[in-house]
């Protein structure tokens, strides 16, 4: 009676210690789980700064502006174009159809080449801004 | 048998006491244990339940807590008044050496030479089999480089984490950022005159607002830009301000310079002609010459002075650009930009009074701005007859483009005058010093409104916007006297006029006239058509809407005006 109390004692005790022991292991496995995602974070922030960086260069006015020129047709708008409040605009007809034709804002594609639609392109945004003075 | 049974007893006795004694001190002792454990136990569960009862301390986990490390860095951050990023320190690596370890020095100088353009071989070679244990080979690797060093697989060959400072927007407000040396220490521009703020340890971390708006910069840039190569200008400058507050949203100074690289910049191009530069800027201080005599009661609108023939002052020969010949009332002098008027005007006010006023509006003082390239303004020590007539229509003083701009802004807005600033701050509408009446202001708005539809500045009148503004054309200085052909051309604009929001001036040096301008290269002809293309590309970013205009603002005044 006595040997199986002492037995069953000392199972407790060496099945407490393992499950002890297997505790304390996941716990430092989470927290080196933690930490390797604070160290992650922290990269995440400092390539975050990077990026940032090379937005703010790929996004420069002057950058946009270029691309503008070679890839769209869209001008410098008018006063005319500048719409004050919702109520400027008028109603549509209920029976016009809109196209959903996108190309309009495509540079015309009757040119050669690439090169010369974008030189011409740059003509044209030059000549539009001429013509625009002038009046 | 009493005394065996005594005896007996006494054995009994004597027996007892043999047998019970460590008996009953073992049980004693057993006892004292158990006594012990049990009150050990007791407490242990008793503090086991006194636990699991209270709420866990939160201390106890801080101490494992495991934070994220703080992205650190050595100069804050500069971004524009839209938080668009203008300057910001990256981490990058910087290759050293260590030539004691290189067995072959030829073959990694030329391998290295290979992939870093602008190091020559044979100085690498040199350097490379140095008795040294440490030589730097190039600062600032781009990250495609450094892998390429690393692929090499050179042992001796490592790098050191440096900061660089990078500049996304490239030359775009060059002049206002200024740049850093490679050290980090900024030499010029904000980032010289806030070295300390940039630097300052447990603030890198807070961005450094400019007032600046990197959109309206651009096309201030661009439009300059372009102004100065059709008419072949030397230099040229601009900017944009908030009249209302006196925060510059554009500063732009032509030729510029990309910050991130600064070697083998030239003087001229790190010169900031729109706050260090002093220029006469010619008839655009008709508007300082006509807010004080219309303040002072001098004169009013309906007044005017004989243009017929030019004055003659001492060795001076007073004359006009565009001249009528005729008695002209006080808005023809200003919208046909007379200088025999204006000088007369001027005479009517007295130097003293003149002195006083152009201090109080900031032009003879340098301008106090948040940069240290700022001129002082030039004029006369003493002030004399001669000197009063021709400052009042911008000669014999010459003031930089920044102070011209903070004048104007105090005649249009009412008439407070706000301390320039690049530093974004929208409530500094609050302080300011009035400078003239709002009356004043008012009637110097209608003036400056009609000097664009009726006068010098039509090329500038971008449709809807309401612009008002002042042509300035100035001979430059040279040798003692003036030379003809060399001008300075300036546009200053203001816009909307009927609740002016933001000026815009425009200053070329030297253009010369082209087939589009017939040959002139005045104010009206280079610089206008620059401020009116900057206002029609920026108004709408602004937020000021185009709209027809309201004609019985300018009718009484415009009614004076006599074209012929």
């Amino acid at each position: 009676m006595r040997r199986l109390f002492t037995c069953i004692a000392a199972i407790c005790a060496l099945a407490s210690g393992a499950a002890l022991m297997q505790l304390k292991h996941a716990v430092q496995e989470q927290a080196e789980e933690v930490e390797a995602i604070a160290n992650q974070i922290h990269a995440d922030q400092e390539s975050l700064r990077i990026l940032k960086a090379e937005w703010a260069y790929l996004t420069s006015p002057r950058t946009l502006q270029e691309l503008s020129i070679e890839f769209l047709a869209l001008m410098p708008p008018s006063p005319k174009q500048v719409v004050g409040s919702v109520t400027d605009i008028p109603m549509r007809h209920s029976d016009e159809i809109v196209s959903g034709d996108t190309s309009i804002l495509l540079p015309s594609a009757n040119k050669n080449s690439g090169a010369d639609a974008e030189k011409s392109a740059t003509e044209n945004n030059r000549n539009q801004a001429k013509s625009e003075e002038t009046t | 048998m009493a005394t065996l049974g005594a005896h007996s007893i006494n054995l009994d006795l004597d027996q007892t006491y043999e047998r019970r004694t460590p008996l009953s001190v073992a049980r004693g002792r057993l006892l004292i244990g158990v006594v012990l454990f049990m009150a050990a136990f007791v407490l242990m569960s008793v503090r086991t339940i006194d636990l699991g009862m209270s709420a866990p301390l939160p201390k106890r986990t801080a101490e494992r807590q495991i934070v994220v490390p703080p992205v650190v860095f050595q100069r804050s951050d500069i971004v524009d008044r839209n938080g668009e990023v203008l300057a910001v320190n990256l981490q990058t690596s910087s290759l050293y050496a260590n030539p004691q370890e290189i067995k072959n020095p030829a073959l990694v100088a030329e391998q290295l030479a290979g992939i870093l353009p602008g190091l020559s071989r044979a100085e690498l070679e040199q350097k490379l089999s140095s008795k040294k244990s440490f030589i730097w080979i190039k600062r600032k690797l781009t990250p495609r480089q450094k892998w390429q060093v690393n692929a090499l697989g050179v042992p001796a060959l490592n790098f050191r984490q440096e900061e660089d400072r990078l500049y996304p927007h490239g030359r775009l407000a060059a002049h206002a950022l200024g740049y850093v040396d490679v050290d980090g220490n900024g030499l010029a521009g904000v980032e010289h005159y806030f070295q300390d703020r940039l630097s300052e340890p447990g603030r890198t971390s807070e961005p450094l607002v400019l007032s600046l708006d990197i959109r309206v910069q651009y096309a201030l840039a661009d439009e300059l830009e372009s102004a100065m190569r059709a008419h072949q200008a030397v230099g040229a400058a601009g900017l944009v301000m908030d009249v209302r507050t006196g925060e510059l949203l554009a500063l732009v100074s032509m030729p510029d310079f990309d910050p991130n690289n600064v070697r083998g910049v030239s003087d001229t191009q790190k010169f900031n002609r729109a706050t260090k530069g002093v220029y006469e800027l010619g008839s655009t201080f008709k508007t300082f010459t006509f807010a004080n005599a219309l303040d002072d009661g001098v004169a009013t609108l309906e007044d005017g002075y004989d243009a017929t023939k030019p004055l003659k002052v001492s060795r001076f020969l007073i004359r006009d650009d565009h001249p009528k010949k005729r008695y002209l009332k006080l808005p023809e002098i200003f919208a046909f930009s007379s200088n025999i008027g204006t000088a007369q005007l001027a005479l009517d006010i007295g130097g003293e009074r003149q002195q006083e006023f152009m201090q109080s509006i900031g032009l003879l003082a340098p301008s106090n701005i948040e940069l240290t390239e700022v001129g002082a303004p030039m004029y006369p020590e003493k002030w004399r007859k001669a000197s009063t007539m021709t400052i009042s229509y911008g000669h014999g003083i010459a003031v930089s483009p920044l102070q011209l701009a903070t004048g104007i802004s105090a005649v249009v807005n009412g008439g407070t005058f706000h301390t320039p600033t690049l530093l974004k701050n929208t409530m500094a509408w609050q302080d300011g010093k009035q400078v003239i009446s709002p009356a004043t202001s008012r009637q110097m708005r209608q003036l400056l409104r009609l000097a664009v539809t009726k006068g010098t500045g039509g090329r500038s009148n971008a449709e809807g916007y309401r612009v008002g503004g002042k042509t300035g054309t100035a001979e430059k200085a040279s040798n003692g006297g003036y030379a003809r052909k060399s001008l300075i051309s300036s546009f200053m604009g203001v816009y909307p006029m009927d609740d002016p929001q933001y000026a815009v001036f425009a200053l070329l040096d030297e253009p010369k006239g082209t087939k589009e301008t017939y040959g002139f290269a005045g104010g009206g002809w280079v610089a206008a058509p620059v401020v009116k293309n900057v206002i029609l590309r920026t108004a709408p970013l602004l937020g000021v809407l185009p709209r027809e205009e309201d004609e019985g603002l300018y009718q009484r005044v415009a009614l004076m005006i006599e074209d012929d």
